[in-house]
């Protein structure tokens, strides 16, 4: 195991993308110590930043120690391993992650996530913007893998999804699953408006209230539960809404009934469709 | 500086040197007769190739519609980027590089002129500006005319002497090198959402064709003795059956050719000789186009070529962008430009397995092969259109050796490769003749006297790999030359050693190249354009001119137009 | 002795109409023709009060005033000892000033923002993820036939804007045109309307996506979008495909309300799907008058349009992350050089806050708020009329600004404080190494 304890308290931007299982695991203490990372525009050593640590042989498994808020890209691209943060992170924790595991004990920034294509990443606190999302101009983003918030998430959560998991047991902001493609968003509280925003296929799931949908989406029917991963059902009605109409999208958006009666004018179409 | 380039083997085409072992002078930027051999800074070129600097006539590497690619693309540089050192600057960019990094890495490859080929008019101090900042090389803009509302009004009238005028003013203008012509009357159609058919569609609103606009301002450029043709992109660019209208525009300037001096260039011809009716029935017209250039010459070609990559297209030609964003519903930029020009972007990936673009990168190839004569014929993606410009080294090794094609060959769609041309083409082109093909004959085409060659008075560019044409087979050591020419052991610009191994050793700022057009009676003609500006534009006659002073290095090329 | 210069550039919004005659006499304008309100009262009053005619470091509570030379020592020291510091400004400057920012920034090693940040930094956001059907100006002017305003109110922000380019102005084919204005409240401009739309604050993304399903002849589940019947979103969306040429531009009523970025990518996208019936264009109605140009260089220079981080030897951009606003709200810069803008007074509280407890450099020709707080202060010329350069329009038409006037004796352009700074950093970096 290594562990990684800061030292001081941070100011300014760091770029850590060599906090990961895949660069750490086959290089020595001292290699390690002296690994370069920048720090605002000076280029420092990874020892003068945290206090180092080798215990036993499982050298895939990392801890790191500290509010870590100013360091960016921890677990970026890491294909294996365990990752544990103790503390809060800053943006792009297991940006274009391919496996292994990444969990936190405290909150994450924005981009967390991005693009990953498999592996999971589970937040005990609450996460930024963006989650899942690509890089500016992109139009692909998270591929693959599962990411687990216990707290809550603020904007564009899963844009750009092609598929994965995203599964937010606190509240959402706006625009969640924009433009996604194919995947599962669930979401347990309460979800900002815009929900679904262009969206073309995949699957996003509120329990909680959502204020309204967005006039692009079409109801379509009623169920009286719906799955979110492999044998997970929740047994209560939601409605379902087909969207968005302004993409000629077929995402399915599923909200719950009982937390939101506003909704319940929908329903007229759906009776009239029985009459017919 | 003095030089002394010992024991090369120069190739110089236009001197007919092939390779020969021999020493090159250099003296205050120009190759000389010989140099004060104590002063002299000696290098040691035995073993290598000692070229001319190269030469591209079609790049896209500057101005407004270059820069608005940069700016919808932030995908395309965040991962390809260049750090600042010593001294260079830093940039980012794998299709689209900003300027600095464009300049770095042409001379890298040992390029040290190269032309943007299309400058709107109204927005021509922008593309100077970036030409600018562009470093390393000299560089020049052709002047986009093809649909302006002068020229389609004196057509329309019968003007076109009066045309002529227009057209020495607005090169002036707009410090252009050349007239640039773009899916001529398409662009004027598109102002309203259409697009012109075939070279004798009516323009909407005009009472002229596209092959009328063609046919004039070849005159124009007759009558006016520009060093270069007219550089022209063809109707119908990008769609199924497209080689007949290629023929048809070569064959009609035919009669206005100049004894043998060719009067029209056909930009990036692979994306205009397609063959069949419609994408499924795709095939080449290579063949078609090849034979008709073989018998002519009147024209030259430049290739266009398709490199397997993600990459930007992006032209004047907006209608076609268009249909190029319904085809892939990628994002997609347009700017139309008041009385003269419009241009689109949109990002696009040319993949080995999908059977047209597959069908692109063949036809690209058959074309370079198919043209007999390397004078007539050069190497280019239009970059970034069919592929960044980077990719030249390797578009040579697929030149010269066959084995080099089989290899890529056996990797693209199927389809393609029962339909290809390829597999019946035995030819390997020599070093000599990608020699030309990639500066000798550009410069020559360009009317460049003193670029392209080694003869003495030339401008000291000079590019050299290594590269020992005596211990090589091109034909088998493909990855060999491909490597040689991706990066110079040095490159030379105005005398000084700029790279060496592949490193940018000095920054320098090339000149940008115009041509300085001298007319009698220019200035009452101009005039009485003043009095109509204000009806067609939204900037001031005063307003609209690149003055000289704006160039960081402006070389003017004088000519006196025969008018 | 009077002199009248023809055909000069307006210095103040990103019109830029170019078509001012100054009159000057005795080295003062005494009147502007052609131009709007804004403008004559800017070149005629620019030379106010407020005009800081030397350079100015901080000693405690009061300034200083002392030359150039030790300015510029004093500013470049600061600057390069700093960690991740901020350069910050930049558009009512000229494009020649940008250039040398960028290359000051490059060489520093810091984060290089422009106002977009605040104003229409999401609208490239927009234009990154779906594209732009634009044109120039005066392509609108010859032929669109409905014009469209969308949470912009040119009358007021940019008064020739009408006259010059849309509803009043003369076109060869076009000389009658339809407007059409949407916004949350009646202003100046949608009194001029044929159709006014007031919506409900904050809801232009579901007015512009139901708009683009309409436009598809497709209908809706709801009655009402934004508080506004379907009917008459119907009427609006036959009015855009039937026209022959539209234009639509909209301002900060779209950027910066919520959304953002997502309000412009949806106006883009209706846009777009617009030129598959018809012909149809959208633009920006960028504020400061060379804001654009300022995109323009920063692109051409870094790959990136605004929000450039330097600090890892190269470009980097992800505006949310190097944008200046959130650093300073996250106080991660140490130094800052403000060049031609005022961000004290037009930034948030904490993010101003932040800015002004580190070292502060202000090159600007008047004391602003933000030259009032900071530590050295470089007075500099006002381009457009004691120095010149180049600005881009809104449609990215590049435009000479003119010198017309002598600006103070001894006062300096930005152009020439940023190349001083510029040459005083790498001396004292050769001198470090
Ligand atoms: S509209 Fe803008 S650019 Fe034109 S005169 Fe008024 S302030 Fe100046
Ligand atoms: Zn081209």
């Amino acid at each position: 195991m290594i562990s990684l304890q800061l030292k001081n308290s941070l100011k300014f931007p760091v770029t850590a993308k060599c906090i990961s299982p895949d660069a750490l695991q086959d290089k020595s203490l001292e290699e390690i110590e002296k690994l370069k990372i920048w720090v605002g525009n000076k280029k420092k050593e990874l020892r003068e930043l945290f206090k180092i640590e080798i215990r036993g042989s499982e050298r895939e498994v990392i801890h790191v120690y500290g509010d870590l808020t100013k360091v960016r890209g921890i677990g970026a691209e890491m294909t294996m391993g365990e990752l544990t943060i103790h503390g809060n992170t800053g943006m792009h924790l297991g940006e274009e992650m391919k496996g292994g595991k990444i969990i936190v004990y405290g909150n994450t920034g924005d981009w967390t996530g991005s693009m990953m294509k498999n592996g999971t990443i589970e937040i005990y606190g609450n996460t930024g913007n963006y989650l899942g999302a690509p890089y500016r101009g992109l139009d692909k983003g998270m591929s693959g893998g599962k990411i687990i918030v216990h707290g809550n998430v603020k904007n564009e959560a899963g844009a750009y999804m092609q598929n994965g998991i995203i599964r937010v047991y606190g509240s959402a902001g706006q625009f969640a699953g924009l433009r996604m493609k194919d995947g599962t968003i669930y979401i347990q509280k309460k979800c900002g408006e815009r929900v679904g925003a262009n969206m073309r296929g995949g699957k996003i799931i509120v329990q909680g209230f959502l204020k309204s949908v967005l006039p692009t989406f079409t109801i379509e029917d009623l169920r009286d539960k719906v799955k979110i991963e492999n044998e997970e059902i929740i047994k209560e009605p939601f409605y379902l809404f087909l969207g968005d109409l302004a993409e000629d999208g077929k995402g399915k958006l599923y909200i719950s009934k009982k937390k939101n009666p506003h909704l319940n004018f929908y329903e007229k179409f759906l009776e009239g469709e029985k009459i017919e | 500086m003095e030089l002394i380039i010992r024991n090369g083997f120069v190739f110089d085409p236009l001197n007919k040197v092939e390779g020969e072992k021999m020493d090159v002078f250099v003296k205050d930027g120009k190759i000389v007769e010989k140099v004060d051999e104590c002063k002299a800074k000696v290098i040691d070129a035995s073993g290598m190739m000692v070229l001319p600097g190269g030469v591209d006539l079609h790049c896209h590497i500057a101005g407004s519609e270059v820069n608005a690619g940069r700016l919808l693309r932030p995908e395309d540089h965040f991962k390809n980027f260049e750090r600042k050192t010593r001294v260079t600057r830093s940039g980012s960019g794998h299709s689209v590089p900003s300027t600095f990094t464009t300049g770095y890495r042409y001379a890298r490859m040992g390029y040290t002129t190269i032309m943007n080929p299309a400058m709107p008019p109204l927005e021509a101090k922008h593309t100077h500006d970036e030409l600018n900042d562009t470093p390393m090389v000299d560089k020049g803009s052709y002047t986009l005319l093809t649909d302006w509302w002068f020229i389609l009004e004196c057509l329309e009238n019968g003007k076109i002497e009066e045309c002529v005028r227009y057209a020495a003013w607005i090169l002036k203008a707009t410090k252009g090198y050349a007239i640039k012509i773009v899916n001529p009357g398409g662009i004027e159609a598109w102002g309203f959402g259409r697009n012109v058919q075939s070279l004798d569609d009516p323009v909407p609103y005009f009472n002229v064709t596209p092959r009328e606009i063609i046919r004039a301002l070849c005159k124009v450029n007759n009558w006016l003795g520009l060093p270069h043709t007219i550089h022209l992109h063809t109707n119908n660019l990008g769609k199924p059956g497209n080689y007949i209208t290629t023929l048809e525009t070569m064959k009609c300037v035919e009669d206005l050719a100049l004894k043998d001096k060719p009067v029209i260039h056909i930009t990036h011809c692979q994306f205009s000789s397609f063959k069949g009716s419609n994408w499924r029935n795709l095939r080449s017209g290579a063949e078609e186009i090849a034979r008709y250039v073989n018998n002519h010459s009147h024209v030259t070609l430049d290739m266009g070529q398709v490199i397997f990559t993600n990459t930007t297209t992006m032209t004047a030609d907006a209608p076609f962008q268009f249909t190029l964003h319904q085809l892939t519903g990628n994002k997609w930029m347009n700017h139309d430009v008041e009385t003269e020009t419009s241009s689109g972007i949109v990002p696009f990936r040319y993949k080995r397995k999908n059977f047209v673009h597959a069908m692109q990168w063949s036809i690209g190839l058959e074309l370079a092969l198919l043209v007999d004569n390397p004078w007539k014929i050069f190497l280019t993606t239009d970059h970034p259109n069919a592929g960044p410009f980077t990719a030249y080294p390797r578009i040579i090794s697929w030149l010269v050796s066959r084995k080099a094609r089989e290899s890529t060959f056996k990797k693209i769609s199927l389809k393609a490769q029962r339909k290809s041309l390829l597999p019946s083409i035995t030819r390997e082109l020599t070093l000599y003749e990608i020699t030309i093909m990639t500066r000798s004959g550009q410069a020559k085409v360009l009317g460049l006297k003193n670029k392209g060659h080694l003869g003495v008075g030339a401008d000291a560019d000079v590019a050299i790999y290594n590269l020992n044409p005596e211990a090589i087979d091109p034909s088998k050591d493909y990855k060999e030359v491909r490597k040689a020419f991706r990066n110079a052991v040095y490159t030379i610009k105005n005398g000084e050693i700029v790279v060496k191994n592949g490193e940018i050793t000095k920054h320098v700022n090339g000149a940008t190249l115009w041509v300085n057009l001298q007319t009698s009676e220019q200035k009452l003609f101009n005039e009485k354009l003043k009095e109509k500006f204000r009806d067609y534009w939204t900037v001031e006659y005063e307003n609209y001119a690149v003055e000289e002073n704006r160039l960081k290095i402006s070389n003017p090329i004088n000519v006196e137009a025969k008018i | 002795m009077m002199e009248v210069f023809k055909a000069v550039t307006c210095p103040v919004c990103a019109c830029l109409c170019d078509d001012l005659e100054v009159t000057v006499d005795k080295g003062k304008i005494v009147d502007v023709k052609n131009g709007c309100a804004f403008s004559k009262s800017k070149l005629l009053n620019y030379n106010g009060k407020q005009r800081v005619l030397k350079p100015l470091i901080r000693k405690g509570n009061d300034f200083a005033e002392v030359s150039y030379d030790e300015a510029v020592k004093q500013a470049a020291k600061l600057l390069t000892e700093a960690n991740y510091p901020l350069f910050y400004g930049w558009s009512m400057t000229s494009c020649e000033a940008i250039r040398v920012g960028i290359e000051l920034a490059e060489e520093i090693g810091g984060v290089i923002d422009t106002t977009s940040t605040i104003c229409h930094g999401p609208s490239t956001l927009g234009i990154q993820d779906v594209g732009l059907v634009s044109s120039t100006l005066g392509q609108v002017r010859h032929r669109a036939d409905l014009i469209i305003y969308w949470g912009s109110n040119p009358l007021i922000a940019h008064p020739r804007h009408m006259e010059r380019y849309t509803v009043f102005s003369k076109g060869r084919f076009q000389e009658k045109r339809k407007l059409v204005v949407v916004d949350v409240r009646e202003t100046e401009t949608a009194k001029k309307a044929d159709l006014f739309i007031r919506i409900e604050p904050n809801k232009d993304f579901e007015v512009l996506q139901a708009l683009r399903v309409l436009i598809r002849d497709d209908e809706l589940d709801v009655e009402k979008v934004a508080g506004i019947p379907v009917a008459t979103l119907e009427k609006l969306a036959e009015m855009m495909v039937e026209c022959k040429f539209g234009a639509l531009f909209f301002g900060s009523g779209l950027t910066m309300t919520e959304g953002k970025n997502r309000n412009v990518d949806a106006a883009i996208s209706l846009i777009r799907d617009l030129n598959r019936i018809t012909k149809f264009i959208i633009m920006p109605m960028r504020g400061h008058f060379n804001v654009t140009g300022a995109d323009m260089v920063f692109t051409w220079q870094t790959g990136f349009p605004y929000a450039v981080d330097f600090s890892m030897g190269y470009p980097r951009y992800n505006p949310g992350e190097t944008s200046a606003i959130d650093i300073l709200l996250r106080q991660e810069s140490d130094a800052a050089l403000v060049v031609a803008s005022d961000p004290v007074a037009t930034l948030p509280r904490k993010a101003a806050e932040h800015l002004v407890k580190n070292p502060l450099i202000v090159v600007d020709p008047h004391m602003s708020a933000t030259a009032k707080l900071a530590d050295i202060v470089l007075p500099s010329t006002f381009v457009g009329i004691e120095a010149k350069g180049t600005a881009y329009r809104m449609d990215n038409v590049p435009l000479p600004l003119k010198k017309i006037v002598e600006p103070p004796t001894g006062i300096l352009s930005d152009e020439d404080i940023l190349s001083k700074i510029l040459f005083e950093v790498r001396r004292l970096k050769e001198n470090a190494s």
